[in-house]
């Protein structure tokens, strides 16, 4: 299963930043920045953020992300998200690990109505505050290239994206898909479903408790915690990725819940 | 059941939402003459059919836009809100807003 997720998860890569098609008008819901020259499909979070700052509720962007939670729940964060990928691929790297508090994972909503929602709305999308003139996948994807190809660019506002990007880096180092679990706007939207999601890993009764699944959560925030994972039941924050369903010895895991 | 039936409702809500977003929410985008003039002022034409004419022959003009038109201009920052709330293109011509990346120089 894990080399089936990898594979997916470098075709979304590919899928999503291939350059030759322009579909920016169909939205889909992983975080992959739009101004990317290559990129294909637009972010939810940046078409947000746009339609907050006109005073507007963009229905079918609100309606897809819903769609795909209602189905999945955060699926996607999982098997297609082109920064989740890179941050496992991150988390590999060896450094000093550490554990975070639990509370840590509310932040992201308030990223969300802030940020994202909160600042266009109040001020404009050209605050330096706006979510967009942050996210990290933004400066990996659209800020780092266009300076490149442009040649020319905000040299503070290009300091501070890399400095955020650089602090992401460490922390991605040391802690598994921190950013997923602590900032990312979208995956606090797309966790709001996951207690309904038709697809969603789920303990049948052939589990013993040995509590293997909880031990091996991608989205623990601490080892053993038990709040996050499947050993919660449909917790908020579990991403799909099976993890648990490896290693599992009862595989007592089902997929369909 | 509760979740159930809950499930349900949510997902015939979303499929209202991207049926209506998607297919028949309109908005009204009007021309950024402004922008127009301000790009000439400071010596930069505009290189679009109609707009090489004397400026009195222009007039604010407005678009009618479907919403993933609306979001494929916010992608490149195309939009944005007038002093009375009205929408009103970034870009000098609202040609420029429409299935492309707009160059406007």
């Amino acid at each position: 299963m894990e080399r089936i997720r990898l594979k997916v998860q470098l075709i979304a890569v590919v899928l999503f930043n291939i350059g030759i098609l322009n579909l920016h008008f169909i939205c889909f819901p992983v975080l992959n920045c739009h101004s990317c020259p290559i990129s294909v499909f637009s972010c939810p979070i940046g078409i947000i953020g746009q339609f907050a700052g006109v005073g507007l509720i963009p229905l079918s962007v609100i309606g897809v992300v819903g769609l795909v939670g209602l189905v999945a729940g955060r699926f996607l964060c999982g098997w297609a998200c082109p920064f989740g990928f890179l941050q496992e691929l991150l988390y590999k790297v060896p450094y000093v690990k550490f554990n975070l508090p639990s509370w840590t994972r509310f932040v992201k909503y308030g990223v969300f109505l802030g940020l994202v929602v909160a600042v266009p709305i109040f001020f404009t999308t050209a605050s330096p505050l706006y979510f967009c003139r942050l996210c990290p996948v933004g400066t990996i994807e659209s800020a780092i290239p266009w300076a490149i190809i442009k040649g020319s660019t905000d040299i503070l506002s290009l300091s501070v994206r890399l400095f955020i990007l650089f602090a992401l880096i460490i922390s991605v180092m040391g802690h598994r898909r921190f950013f997923c679990k602590v900032i990312c706007p979208l995956g606090a939207c797309l966790s709001l479903f996951n207690r309904f999601a038709v697809v969603f890993p789920e303990r049948s009764t052939d589990c013993v408790d040995c509590g293997t699944c909880n031990k091996v959560c991608t989205m623990e925030t601490t080892q053993g915690s038990q709040k996050f994972g499947v050993y919660d039941g449909r917790a908020e924050e579990c991403i799909s990725c099976l993890e648990c369903r490896k290693k599992c010895p009862t595989e007592a895991i089902r997929i369909w819940g | 059941m509760f979740r159930k039936t809950f499930l349900g409702i949510l997902m015939l809500l979303s499929i209202a939402f991207i049926l209506y977003g998607g297919f028949f929410r309109k908005f009204l985008v009007y021309d950024n003459l402004e922008k127009f003039d301000k790009l000439k002022s400071v010596g930069i034409t505009i290189k679009i059919p109609g707009y090489e004419e004397q400026k009195d022959d222009f007039q604010v003009q407005s678009q009618s836009f479907t919403e993933p038109e609306l979001v494929n201009a916010m992608t490149f920052d195309g939009v944005g809100k007038y002093r009375d709330g009205r929408l009103i293109s970034n870009y000098p011509d609202l040609r420029m807003l429409k299935g492309r990346m707009p160059c406007p120089t």
